[in-house]
This record gives C-alpha cells, sequence and structure tokens, in this order.
C-alpha cells in the first residue's frame, strides 16, 4: 500500500520519510526503459517500475498514462490493442525506433548528471 | 499506431481511455482480491490507490489536443470579449466595411455586365449594327431597306455575314384567348450573325426563305416553357399567328435574347417576296459580323464603297445613302453608361472614405492599447502572441463585416434588377466574384495594415519606452494624421452631397415645369396588328376608326385617339419639311418635331387650341395641325393656317393643309424645351399606333371595360401593355430618378461616415487630454471654455474638408452638367445646403465628446496623479 502520493505522480521513498518529488522527466525515461524490455500495458508499467526499485519508486496513474500518452504522441512509442495474460483487452505499448533513440540519449545525460552530482556530494563531505 | 488519433472524435477518444484506465483498474481489484481481500473491499481499496477517473481522462484528453488551435480559440474568445465590452466601435468598424464592400461590388458588377463584358454571344466584339443616313440632309439613322440589305451582303468583303430584323407584335391563337406575342421578322443568315444556334431543331432552311416556301418559326425558349410547356415534340407542331399557321423549326436557348427580352418568335423573310423589294420602304435594323480582326474604320470604308457602287446602279434611291457602322454593344447599352460611371466613380469615393474611416477607427484604438501592448510585453509575452492575437481580433471584425458587405450587395444587384428592368442587359447583372474579392481585399488590405502595424509599432524593442510615452504625465500626442484623414473624408462627402444635391434640384425643377399637357387620367394601350395590314391602307384606317369609336362610345370616356408617340416620353421624329406655297428661302431649311395623332388627340391631351379646328378623321393625311413654336418660327406674324405642308425625302411622303394651331407643350420630355412641331392628321399610320383614352375616373378602373369594349368589336385581336400616361411618364424617367437616389443615398453614407470618424477621433483626442483638461479645470478654467476649445478642433477640420470639397465639388460638376436640367452647375442652393448639413451635423458629432470633456472631475484626474 502506497505510504503517500507524489506530486508530479512518481514518489520516492526517502530515509526521513519525506515526500520527494523525481526531476522532471525522469519519469519518461523510466518509461522508455521499462518499455524497451518488450510489449508492455500501463500497469504493467507501473508494477514493474515497483518492482525493480524494490518498492522505492510508486508511479500514480494520474502521471503513467498522460506521460504514456505524450510519449506516443512524440512517436517514441508504439501503441496498440491486444490481449493481455489474463485474457482480458490491454493497450500495449511498445519502444519505436525514434523512441529507442531517445532513451540512450536520456541514460547518457542521466549518467553524466548523476555522476557529476556524485562528484560534488563526494568533495563536499 | 493510427497516425489519425488526434483526429478521432472526442466521444471515441474518451472511450478508448477509459477502455485503458479500465482494464488498469481491474488489474488493481485483481491484485487486491490475490492478496485474499474481501471482494468490495477490494475494489474500495482500487478505487482510492486509482484516484479520480475523471480528472484523469481529462489530462489524457489535454495531451491529445492540438496547441494552435487551443490559442486560435483563447484569441476569438477574447476578440468577441472585446467586441461585446465595445460595441459601438465593432459596429461601427463593421458598417463601414459592409458599406465600402456592399456598395463597391454590387455597382461595379452591374457596370461590368452593362459595359465592360461582351455581349453575350460568341465573339460578341465582332457585332456592328450598319445605319444608313442622309449625310446632306442631318435626318436621324433611318432604318434599311431589305434589298440593300442582301446587297451589302453580297458586295462587301469584311463582314461575315450581314442580316437584318424587325419586330412587330402579333396575336398568337393557339390558345384559348388571343394573346399578343412578339415576333422579330428575319432577314437570312440571322443566326449566323449571332453565332447562336436553337437549343433544340435548326435554323430556316432557304426554302423557308423563299416566297410560297413552308411557313416556319423559331420560338423563343419563354414561349416554349410559358405556352408550350417545355413540349419536347414541340418540333414540327404549327401554331396559329394573326390567322396563319407556322410551323415551329425549332427553340432558342433561354439566353438569346435578341432584339429585345420580349421577343417571343422569329420568323423568315423572304427577300424575294413583293413587300421586301423596295428601295425606299426602309424597315430593318441591319446587323453584322465583322470578319476576325478587321477594324470598324475598315468595314465602314469597305461599306462606303460597296454604297457608292449602289449609288451608280440605283441613282434615284441610293445615291444620297452613307453609312456607318457602330458596335452593337454601344448601340444596346445607349446612355445609360453615363449614369453608371457616375456611380462607380461615387461609390468608389465611398469606398475610400470607408477606408480611411476604418483607417482612422484603428489607428486611434490602437493608441489606446499602446500601453495594455507594451504591459503584456514586459510581463513577457511574446510578439508573435501579441500579433496573433490582434490579427485575430481584427480578422473576427473583417469576416463580419465581409458577411454583411456581401449580403448587401447580393440585395443591391437583386435591388437593381427589380428597380431598373429598364436598364439594358439587367438581366445579365449578378455578383462577379473577382469584383467581390476585389472590394473585399481593398478595405481588408486597410483594416490589417492599420489594425497591424500602429500595434507593432508599439511593440518595437523600447518597451521601457512606450511604457514611459504612455505615462501620466503625457499630456498630448501626436494626432495629425487622424485629422488629415477625417477632413479629407469630409471633402469627399461634401463633393458627393453637392453632386446629389444638383441631381435633386433637377427632379425637383422637372417636377415644377408645366408640361403644356395633362397626363392625368389618360390610359394607354395597345391593339395587336400585324405590319401586312399595310397593304390596304383603307382597310386598316378603317379598322383603327372602328375601334377608337368602340372606346368614345364607352360612358367612362371622355376623348380616345392614337398617336405614333406618347406625349411627354422622348423618342424624336424630326424631319424636313416644305412649305408648298410661296418661295421658299434654300437657306433656311424647316426642321420639326413629327407626331402623328388622330382625331381627339388634342382632347385626351388637353393641348390647348389656340386658332383654327383641330384634326379631323381622314385617310392618308389631308389636314395638319402645328404647335405655336412652328407657326412663330417659320411663319411669323402671317397666319400659319391655310399653308401646306410636305413632308422632305422620306419614305413616308405626308402632305397636308395646315387647319389649326396649338398650344406648345413639352412632347418631347419634360426636361426638353418644346420645339417647333407638326401633328399630321391620320389614325392610322402603321397598324400598331398607341391608342389613348382620356377616362372620367381611374384610368385603370375604366380599363377592363375598354378591353371588353375592344373584344365586342375585335375578337380575334388582343388588347396589351394597358398603364397610365403618368406611368409611362414616370418610367422615362426611372433611370434619373434612380440615380439620384443612389448618388443620394451614397452621399448621406459619406456624411455619416465622414462624421462617424470626426466623433471617433475627437473622441479620442478628448480622451488623451484627460489630464491636462482636468489640470485647466482645477486651475479654474470653465467648463464652458473647455468644451469650446474641442468643439473648435472638430469643427474647424470639418470647415477645411467642406472648402476642400466645395472645389473639387465645382471642378468635376461638369460631369453632371448633361444630366441637369433647370439649374446651372453651380447651382448655390446645393452647395450652401450641402455645406451646411455637413457642418450641422459636424457639429453634432463633436459636441458629444466636447462636452463630455468639459464634464471631466478634476478631482479625480488629480486623485489619478
Amino acid at each position: 500500500m502506497p505510504s503517500y502520493v507524489g506530486r508530479r505522480g512518481i514518489g520516492y521513498k526517502t530515509v526521513s520519510k519525506e515526500k520527494f518529488d523525481l526531476l522532471q522527466g525522469t519519469l519518461d525515461m523510466l518509461i522508455l526503459k521499462v518499455v524497451a524490455l518488450g510489449p508492455i500495458h500501463g500497469y504493467a508499467i507501473a508494477q514493474r517500475i515497483r518492482q525493480i526499485s524494490q518498492q522505492a519508486l510508486q508511479v500514480q496513474q494520474g502521471s503513467l498514462y498522460p506521460a504514456l500518452h505524450r510519449l506516443e504522441k512524440r512517436g517514441w512509442l508504439d501503441a496498440a490493442w491486444r490481449e493481455s495474460d489474463n485474457g482480458r483487452m490491454a493497450r500495449f505499448y511498445r519502444l519505436s525506433a525514434k523512441g529507442r533513440k531517445q532513451l540512450s540519449r536520456e541514460e547518457t545525460d542521466w549518467q553524466r548528471l548523476t555522476t557529476a552530482i556524485a562528484l560534488i556530494l563526494r568533495t563536499s563531505e | 499506431m493510427n497516425p489519425f488519433r488526434f483526429f478521432l472524435p472526442k466521444r471515441r477518444l474518451n472511450r478508448e481511455f477509459d477502455r485503458e484506465l479500465g482494464f488498469h483498474f481491474e488489474e488493481l481489484v485483481e491484485a487486491n482480491l490475490a492478496k485474499g481481500m474481501a471482494p468490495e473491499e477490494a475494489r474500495r481499496q482500487a478505487s482510492v490507490d486509482f484516484g479520480g477517473r475523471e480528472q484523469m481522462t481529462e489530462r489524457l484528453r489535454e495531451t491529445h489536443t492540438i496547441p494552435v488551435i487551443e490559442t486560435a480559440m483563447a484569441n476569438l474568445r477574447f476578440a468577441f470579449r472585446l467586441m461585446r465590452k465595445n460595441p459601438a466601435f465593432s459596429a461601427a468598424i463593421i458598417f463601414t466595411l459592409a458599406l465600402g464592400i456592399g456598395a463597391n461590388s454590387a455597382v461595379f458588377s452591374a457596370i461590368d455586365a452593362v459595359l465592360l463584358r461582351p455581349l453575350p454571344f460568341p465573339h460578341g466584339d465582332e457585332l456592328m449594327r450598319l445605319i444608313q443616313y442622309k449625310p446632306k440632309e442631318k435626318t436621324l439613322p433611318m432604318a434599311v431597306a431589305p434589298p440593300r440589305v442582301e446587297d451589302w451582303n453580297r458586295m462587301n468583303s469584311t463582314f461575315q455575314a450581314i442580316s437584318g430584323y424587325y419586330t412587330e407584335d402579333v396575336s398568337y391563337q393557339s390558345g384559348t384567348l388571343p394573346e399578343k406575342v412578339t415576333r422579330a421578322w428575319v432577314a437570312p443568315r440571322f443566326l449566323q450573325v449571332w453565332g447562336v444556334a436553337p437549343q433544340l431543331g435548326r435554323d430556316f432552311t432557304p426554302e423557308e426563305e423563299h416566297v410560297g416556301g413552308p411557313s416556319a418559326v423559331l420560338i423563343s425558349d419563354r414561349f416554349w416553357r410559358t405556352r408550350l410547356r417545355n413540349d419536347s415534340s414541340v418540333l414540327g407542331k404549327s401554331i396559329k399567328l394573326d390567322g396563319a399557321s407556322f410551323v415551329v423549326i425549332g427553340v432558342m436557348p433561354a439566353s438569346f435574347l435578341f432584339p429585345d427580352r420580349d421577343v417571343d418568335l422569329w420568323s423568315p423573310v423572304a427577300p424575294d417576296a413583293p413587300y421586301a423589294n423596295s428601295r425606299e420602304a426602309t424597315w430593318y435594323t441591319a446587323i453584322g459580323r465583322l470578319k476576325p480582326g478587321i477594324k470598324i474604320e475598315q468595314a465602314e470604308a469597305d461599306l462606303a464603297t460597296v454604297q457608292s457602287r449602289l449609288g451608280m446602279q440605283f441613282p434615284k434611291t441610293d445615291a444620297q445613302l452613307a453609312v456607318t457602322v457602330q458596335p452593337l454593344k454601344n448601340e444596346i447599352v445607349g446612355d445609360s453608361g453615363q449614369s453608371l460611371w457616375i456611380l462607380f466613380g461615387s461609390v468608389t469615393l465611398l469606398l475610400l472614405i470607408a477606408c480611411m474611416n476604418i483607417a482612422a477607427m484603428l489607428l486611434a484604438r490602437n493608441r489606446e492599447r499602446e500601453q495594455e501592448i507594451s504591459i503584456r510585453f514586459s510581463l513577457g509575452a511574446s510578439r508573435r502572441t501579441i500579433v496573433g492575437q490582434l490579427l485575430t481580433e481584427i480578422l473576427v471584425l473583417a469576416v463580419l463585416g465581409s458577411i454583411a458587405g456581401l449580403t448587401l450587395a447580393w440585395a443591391a444587384t437583386k435591388a437593381f434588377q427589380t428597380f431598373t428592368p429598364n436598364l439594358p442587359r439587367v438581366d445579365e447583372i449578378a455578383l462577379d466574384w473577382r469584383i467581390v474579392i476585389y472590394s473585399l481585399g481593398c478595405a481588408l488590405l486597410v483594416a490589417f495594415l492599420c489594425g497591424i502595424f500602429p500595434a507593432l509599432r508599439g511593440t518595437r524593442g523600447e518597451i521601457a519606452g512606450s511604457l514611459q510615452r504612455n505615462s501620466r504625465t503625457q499630456v498630448s500626442s501626436r494626432s495629425n494624421g487622424q485629422w488629415a484623414l477625417v477632413g479629407v473624408q469630409v471633402a469627399l462627402a461634401v463633393t458627393l452631397l453637392i453632386g446629389a444635391g444638383l441631381l435633386l434640384r433637377t427632379m425637383q425643377e422637372l417636377a415644377r415645369v408645366s408640361p403644356g399637357f395633362d397626363p392625368s387620367h389618360v390610359l394607354v394601350f395597345h391593339i395587336s396588328a400585324n405590319w401586312a395590314e399595310t397593304a390596304n391602307m383603307k382597310g386598316l384606317t378603317q379598322r383603327v376608326n372602328r375601334d377608337l369609336d368602340a372606346v368614345r362610345e364607352l360612358p367612362g370616356v371622355e376623348a380616345a385617339a392614337t398617336s405614333t408617340g406618347l406625349p411627354g416620353v422622348p423618342g424624336q421624329w424630326q424631319v424636313g419639311i416644305k412649305v408648298l406655297e410661296g418661295q421658299q428661302d434654300p437657306n433656311q431649311k424647316i426642321v420639326s418635331d413629327s407626331r402623328v395623332v388622330s382625331k381627339g388627340y388634342f382632347d385626351v391631351t388637353r393641348i390647348p387650341m389656340l386658332q383654327g379646328k383641330p384634326c379631323r378623321d381622314s385617310v392618308g393625311v389631308t389636314n395638319v395641325v402645328v404647335n405655336r413654336s412652328f407657326a412663330n418660327t417659320y411663319f411669323g406674324q402671317e397666319s400659319a393656317i391655310g399653308h401646306h405642308l410636305q413632308m422632305d425625302a422620306t419614305s413616308f411622303p405626308l402632305s397636308g393643309q395646315i387647319v389649326g394651331v396649338v398650344g406648345d407643350s413639352r412632347e418631347q420630355g419634360l426636361n426638353t424645351e418644346p420645339m417647333p412641331t407638326v401633328y399630321w392628321c391620320m389614325s392610322a399610320p402603321m397598324p400598331d399606333p398607341y391608342f389613348l383614352a382620356r377616362t372620367k375616373t381611374s384610368p385603370m378602373v375604366a380599363a377592363n371595360t375598354i378591353r371588353q369594349a375592344i373584344h365586342r368589336v375585335e375578337p380575334s385581336r388582343s388588347v396589351f401593355a394597358m398603364s397610365t400616361l403618368e406611368e409611362h411618364l414616370r418610367d422615362s424617367f426611372a433611370e434619373d430618378r434612380l440615380r439620384t437616389i443612389l448618388l443620394t443615398l451614397f452621399a448621406l453614407t459619406a456624411v455619416s461616415l465622414a462624421c462617424l470618424g470626426l466623433y471617433g477621433t475627437l473622441s479620442y483626442f478628448v480622451t488623451t487630454r484627460r489630464r491636462e483638461v482636468g489640470l485647466r479645470l482645477a486651475l479654474g478654467a470653465l467648463p464652458k471654455q473647455v468644451a469650446s476649445r474641442f468643439l473648435f478642433k472638430g469643427v474647424s477640420v470639418a470647415a477645411i474638408g467642406c472648402l476642400c470639397g466645395l472645389a473639387i465639388a465645382a471642378a468635376a460638376g461638369r460631369v453632371l452638367s448633361g444630366m441637369l436640367y433647370g439649374i446651372s452647375r453651380f447651382d448655390l442652393l446645393s452647395f450652401a445646403g450641402a455645406v451646411a448639413l455637413v457642418l450641422c451635423v459636424a457639429a453634432v458629432a463633436t459636441l458629444l465628446p466636447a462636452t463630455r470633456a468639459a464634464r471631466t472631475d478634476p478631482m479625480n484626474v488629480l486623485r489619478e496623479e
């Protein structure tokens, strides 16, 4: 059971147990990363992000779906109706070629950013 | 993915969102169930986790809207809000646009249809009218004798074909009652000249153009539709006309309306018929089609050679004749051209005024908004946003104005057709899209230029400067440009108003004229007849007298007569006259207007007898009556009575003895001075003269009684075109009246526009000087002084405009001089009246803002400081 709801929809459980918003754009990158593993529907994306982050990150539907549609509109994701594991029809998302490029760009940027932040944190210690 | 997903209708999109979110929700429920919750609890928990589904759908939809459209919608909403906030301004712009676009499109459409476009026939510019005349005698153009048309056609080298026609009214007897229809008798090659083929059937064959050949008739589309009910098997059927049968061989297209739109039938004249072989009986109107590339002068020279050869061959009849060639279009359009050009000139001035007005109003408004725009800039609005918004505002006004304008234009072209059925080619008037686009373009260009550029100027770079300019300490702003625009508007409006005034005064003068005859209580009508009746002139005269007597016997009729022309309706027949007694001075030619009238004419028209006796009945002419001008001009002190007159050298040589002298009357039109006139006494010079009856009561009340009386004596003839003489007189001035009404309308519109401009500009001027006025009032100025200062400003601009307008009108008055009657083109009353009217309206227009300025509360202004 989620203990809080982040303003931007993706919450991060901090040590101090206070609300914390992720950087804008991070959600997009996470979604692209999860979708890159194979066609997947919205519910599963939320589940997967939670599982992989070991319950640390929780995506709210209120953010997830607008983000998915935004990415689809930008041409980074393709969507199609398909039968899910339990036999119901679900909207499955798949990474497009453009999306794959975007993902690698964002990953590089992210790496660079975290490295930089880590360096700063280390020196100031 | 469906690339058109974003264009799916909203409902379908929503359904899809619902399905996707629904799936998620169900998954949540299932997960909760898997955790061991009770089904109800699982659902409740899922709803809590899921959050508001409606908001989510809304957010999804947002990601799918297109921002450009959203912005446009916002701009539109803003524009409409501004319109509601300032309805007077918006209405003024829309009204001005509508007038400019509407009036200009309508008048130019009329000009285009009547004057500019070629006649609606293939290569209409090649069509010519051929006119024979006698250069030595200065007689009016004469019709052409049928053999001469054949000679010209055979001998010329510049025409593809030459033909001729003649129209008369006949009685159509295949219906239940005899009805009058109009038939054109046409020479061979008639359709060849026009380049038009029947829509059904064929042209005449050579056999049908010979005496004794099969009788044939082509019928008009209208005749076919109204009288024969579109019968597609009409070809080969017979119709009965004046007792003879004619076989229908073809139906002409609906667009073929020649010689005029009333023609119902066309029949061939056999060139070898006895009645078509006199070189002296001139009754054809000759038309011809030039060979491609031939100029009119070449054709005239060619025909001159042909005619001189004919002159040698037939010295008696042809030696004195000359031929002139005129484009048929001029002939058809006639004098209407001048009226239309004047209307176009005035309507162009109106468009100019409208554009200036729009410019002045938008400039003023943008000045007012400069501060708002600067603030929005400094708050971070992009230039694009602001221009987009300003554009939208003007676009809304422009679109509304254009719609109103187009409606107006459409209504105006319809009005043209309703009010001027006599205008030539009026059926061809339709809104032409090129013209509409031209007018739209003019007005919209001005609107956009004036709406956008000043706004951009306010936004260019120096935001701070702009804010400063509009700061509170500002006392005045430059607005000379706007005042100049207003002044020019006033000048143009005064010019138009003076023109309208001159025409109005002309109408007034005409109404005051005493015509010399009494047009009230006179009924005018025709009785269908056939030109073949002229073969037996005695019989024809007896028939017409019989008809007249039948009318005279009626108790409601005071007098009845026939005449070749209507009194007061222009239609000259000027001929040379010889006095048979005494020695005539060969240098003094007697030229006089000639009218053929029957016994009773002077009783019907109430033209007073001055001397001698009125006309008597006779076959052929034996007695004539002259008017006072004729008697005074040609006989002086001597009594005119007893002299013998003879018409000089026409194909219709009348002669007779003068038996009486009557008073002068304006028979050639109310605006024409009486001229020497000879009345030849003859009841039936032609089969179809005008019948006139003076009735005791209202003429139209007697109409039916007269119709029945004639039906009793002439069961096979039809009575048609019944109307009053007064209506004919009105009709003969219909064009003048329409011209006057339109010009007056334009002038009044121009004046209102100019004063609207004056009002708007002064209001703006007052607004920008509010602080100055407040300070002055606070320092002890009297409200009266403040008001009179602004009043002076407005009225002085108007006065300068008036002066310029007077100068323009004095210079341009020549255009109208041919249309004036009884006044000079510098008519004091028109000039002074126009100026007085404009100054009065201008004073009222300036009074409102001026008093508003005077009522400024100084405390309010100072508090704002």
